[in-house]
């Protein structure tokens, strides 16, 4: 009976524009995918080339003044790229893959962005990810929508009927074979991103593909449920084109903006001012204000004197440190809000699969808020390592040769991801399981 | 054509629809929608701008309050600019959020325009936001498509479209009859949205910076009027010219995807696909390399800036640089301001007009999708496409400029040079008498002049909605 129901679907229409669709979109994004570690790959390639071209031209000028050297030096931290970031872009391209950074002053210039085109970021990139959220699911619909209202519609339901006792079992199986037809679909993609990104098939890919498989299942019970009200084609065309504009635009959308407006992030624009005015106003005061703070914050350096009557390197870089001390607060604060947006939002998605999707992939990819936090987290110890590892060599007034410029290379910070299946599958298994258990029992009564 | 008997028809139309079960679900749907965004659009505007205007004005005053002291610093201490929203932004969010919103204005160095709303969002953000012009792009062309497929289509079907034409009603008052009231309908949700609208815009009237927003609201009005008149004639066709009203469903939830969902995402990823952009990294590294090439200024031995300091003391009669009547140091950091911002500049153009490259491919595709037009169109004069960003961004860098050459300039005229008597410092009363950062939007006619090419293709596919239906007339089958 299934190659029967295989035969019949392959010569519809429909079946050979899906196949189209998907597999030239799906490929599109994959090559979209491919453009963007390219990309990245030459930023990384530029920002080591940046690194040691500019410690070789700012030491020739300044060799013996160190303070001064490295009032210049930038520092280059990189995430490390993972390929399967090119599976699900989300936020990366809006937050920056790598930071360039002095030893002065930290909160000015770790949120630096990087350039995008603002037409690009909103209209969101087209990766497989989209493609998994967005056009699989109009598939599914498109081909089952008259799964029984066309027979119907057409006559032949009653032939039909007259020549099997289950009815139900008949329209399931006419599902599943569309069904199975977009699985093929989508594991043939997933295997191809895999092989022209080069993605380790390791824990991560392996969730984001059971989890797009799960995902597909739910849309697939929304349809079974659909057609299982048994109303006509109009109808269901509707009211499935209805419910995906409500799951993939305006829920989510609805709470983007809640969080946005409940959860309003004026810190980020108060640190920034904070930040300047710690610092400057130190040039007008006691060095005595400065130095109070700074040797609360690093004791070791209790000994160094300070000229009273004129500057010092030890005086300046302890200001540029009380800069950040000034903004740490409203700088956390911040920080606390943002990561207290990204709780809310995953709290709701787990009732959403679409946004619950978009979330896990982001995540599992390493290209979500978490992420990119955890990485700002790595860049300032990263800074204060530094810090604390030139701090004496500039009091103590070290010849600038005295450092080994060739270790201080573009260093890389690689993402840690932790996951939990049953975080990520359960809520849409669920929610699955329930609309397939109402659809079935729709059936039974056919 | 009959007026009495197109208004019937049309009359007639609308009555139906009102009375179906789709406007039901859907105007509950629309009420809860149309309160959230104006809700959540005008909260947002308030509160940011609120916001921003308080630090803004903390800036100004904290530059003003800095003591005596050596005017290099007070261009180090610099100052920033913070962006205001527009009013018709509360209509239209368009790239509000993913555009930065304060930059950091000091001497040597142009930073990046920080803190947009995308940099501090979760992966939602992607899937779009609500706003009352997103009602009007997406969810209101969807409900003329439910509202209108079956138009001409069903009554063909059940024969009735016989019935009328054999009651001796003309063809065109049929077509032209059953357009207008599909048109009505949705003007139906456009001037409920422009109502709530037009009492943010009379509530801001007040605000000079402003004073354009009533007729930016006239242009949007009408061009949202033309749009549904398109979107309505685009319906009557397509359910004319199909055999099943099941047909038109499908084909126009089709169009409806591709219009809105697809071809927009696809042309800016084939934008971007074919320009491809230079990384912050690699321009800044470009940047300098270019600078270096002009003259270094970390070289003391730098034949550039060598020449220039001959050149001056030739010109000054002079022997050394202690000597001349201004401070030097001023005076070569004014002549590296100028030339490093217009290296700078020279780059950031270029890197624009890939992006314009990269956006046009989706720009130019209003004349195959209406609604390109009018997503182009609507942002620009809600203040919240691209070019507004832009003009922000000029404004601010123009200020930057600015601030630095003035302190350049009171260094030369007032501090000595390096072992010349004299003092280090000058009055902090220099500071008050620099004029804080004033920003004011992109003027109405800038913005027309940007977007000719979405208000050209929305007025032809005006007219060929109106020869569509003129064609349709004609030959419109009753069977």
């Amino acid at each position: 009976m299934y190659t029967l129901l295989f035969k019949s679907f392959f010569r519809t229409k429909i079946f050979l524009v899906s196949l189209m669709l998907l597999i030239t979109v799906g490929t599109v994004s994959i090559l979209i995918g491919k453009q963007y570690l390219v990309k990245q790959e030459k930023t990384i390639v530029a920002a080591q080339e940046f690194q040691k071209e500019s410690v070789k031209r700012i030491l020739k000028y300044n060799d013996k003044d160190i303070g001064l050297l490295l009032y210049y030096l930038k520092f280059t931290l990189v995430k490390k790229p993972a390929n399967i970031s090119a599976i699900s872009i989300g936020q990366s391209d809006v937050n920056p893959l790598l930071q360039a950074v002095t030893i002065r002053g930290l909160e000015g210039q770790k949120y630096d962005t990087d350039f995008g085109n603002p037409s690009l970021l909103m209209s969101g990139n087209l990766d497989l990810g989209f493609v998994i959220i967005y056009l699989f699911p109009l598939v599914l619909i498109a081909m089952t929508f008259n799964l029984y209202s066309e027979e119907k519609e057409l006559g032949t339901w009653r032939i039909l009927a007259a020549q099997t006792s289950k009815k139900g079992k008949f329209l399931f199986n006419k599902l599943i074979v569309r069904i199975l037809f977009v699985f093929a679909i989508f594991v043939f993609l997933m295997f191809l991103a895999s092989g022209i990104l080069q993605i380790p098939m390791n824990q991560n890919f392996w969730a984001i593909f059971f989890h797009s498989l799960l995902y597909l299942l739910f849309w697939s019970a929304l349809c079974l449920f659909t057609v299982s009200l048994l109303k006509n084609s109009s109808f269901n065309a509707l009211a499935l084109i209805s419910i995906w504009v409500v799951l993939t635009i305006l829920f989510p959308a609805v709470v983007n903006n809640y969080v946005i407006n409940k959860y309003q992030v004026p810190e980020a624009l108060d640190a920034m001012v904070e930040q300047r005015d710690g610092y400057h106003e130190k040039w007008d005061l006691e060095k005595n204000a400065t130095m109070a703070g700074f040797y609360e914050a690093y004791p070791q350096f209790n000994n160094y004197p300070v000229p009273e009557d004129r500057f010092s390197w030890i005086w300046y870089y302890g200001m540029q440190h009380m800069g950040d001390l000034a903004a740490k607060e409203t700088s956390t604060e911040m920080v606390e809000k943002v990561k207290l947006r990204n709780v809310i939002s995953e709290k709701i998605a787990l009732f959403v699969p679409t946004m619950h999707a978009q979330l896990s992939f982001n995540s599992l990819a390493g290209t979500d808020m978490v992420s990119h936090l955890n990485f700002l987290k790595a860049l300032t110890q990263f800074h204060e390592r530094l810090r604390v590892d030139f701090y004496p060599r500039i009091f103590d007034k070290n010849p600038s040769d005295s450092v080994d410029w060739s270790n201080h290379k573009a260093k890389f910070y690689t993402l840690k991801n932790n996951f939990s299946w049953i975080y990520i599958m359960l809520p849409t298994i669920l929610i699955t399981m329930l609309i397939t258990v109402f659809g079935l029992f729709n059936l039974r009564k056919l | 054509m009959r007026k009495n008997v197109i208004y019937l028809l049309a009359q007639q139309l609308c009555m139906d629809a009102i009375r179906s079960k789709v406007m039901g679900i859907a105007s509950i749907l629309m009420v809860f929608l149309l309160s959230f965004s104006v809700y959540s659009g005008w909260e947002n505007y308030h509160d940011q701008n609120n916001t921003r205007d308080v630090i803004q004005g903390e800036v100004q005053e904290s530059w003003e309050n800095n003591p005596d002291k050596h005017p290099h610093r007070m261009a180090h201490y610099g100052s920033f600019a913070i962006r205001i929203k527009h009013i018709l932004s509360v209509f239209d969010l368009g790239m509000e959020n993913f555009v930065g919103n304060a930059v950091f204005l000091e001497a040597h160095k142009q930073n990046t325009v920080n803190f947009s709303e995308a940099s501090m969002s979760t992966g939602l953000l992607r899937f779009g936001e609500v706003s009352l012009a997103m009602l009007l792009k997406v969810i209101v062309p969807l409900l003329i498509f439910y509202l209108g497929f079956a138009t001409i289509a069903r009554e063909r079907e059940n024969g009735t479209l016989k019935l009328l034409i054999g009651q001796g009603i003309t063809r065109r008052e049929i077509v032209f009859g059953k357009w207008l009231g599909l048109w009505s309908l949705s003007l139906l949700f456009l001037f409920t949205v422009f109502i709530v609208l037009l009492f943010f815009v009379v509530i801001e009237s007040h605000d000079v910076m402003q004073a354009e927003s009533p007729f930016r609201y006239t242009i949007l009005l009408v061009s949202y009027i033309l749009f549904f008149g398109i979107l309505s004639a685009i319906t009557i066709l397509v359910s004319a010219f199909s055999k099943t009203a099941k047909g038109a469903l499908v084909k126009l939830l089709g169009i409806w995807l591709l219009f809105v969902i697809i071809v927009p995402k696809s042309l800016q990823a084939i934008g971007y696909y074919l320009y491809p952009t230079p990384s912050k990294i690699e321009m800044e590294t470009a940047v300098e390399h270019d600078l270096i090439k002009q003259g270094d200024s970390h070289n003391p031995d730098d034949p550039h800036f060598k020449a220039i300091k001959d050149s001056v003391l030739l010109a000054n009669n002079v022997e050394k640089v202690a000597d001349l009547p201004f401070n030097y140091g001023g005076f070569i950091m004014a002549k590296g301001e100028a030339l490093s911002t217009k290296v700078y500049l020279e780059h950031q153009e270029k890197l624009y007009d890939v992006y314009n490259k990269q956006n046009n491919l989706e720009r130019y595709s209003a004349f195959v999708n209406p609604y390109t037009a009018i997503k182009n169109l609507s942002m620009a004069l809600s203040g919240t496409d691209f070019k507004s960003f832009l003009h922000f961004k000029g404004k601010a860098e123009a200020y930057r400029f600015k601030l630095a050459q003035e302190m350049n300039r009171l260094q030369m005229d007032l501090i000595p040079n390096k072992g010349k008597a004299g003092p280090n410092t000058i009055s902090g009363d220099y500071w008050k008498k620099f004029p804080p950062f004033e920003y004011n939007f992109l003027s109405t006619t800038k913005v027309f002049k940007n977007e000719m090419i979405s208000i050209l293709a929305l007025f032809l596919w005006g007219v060929l909605g109106v020869l569509g239906l003129l064609r349709l007339s004609t030959n419109l089958k009753a069977i």
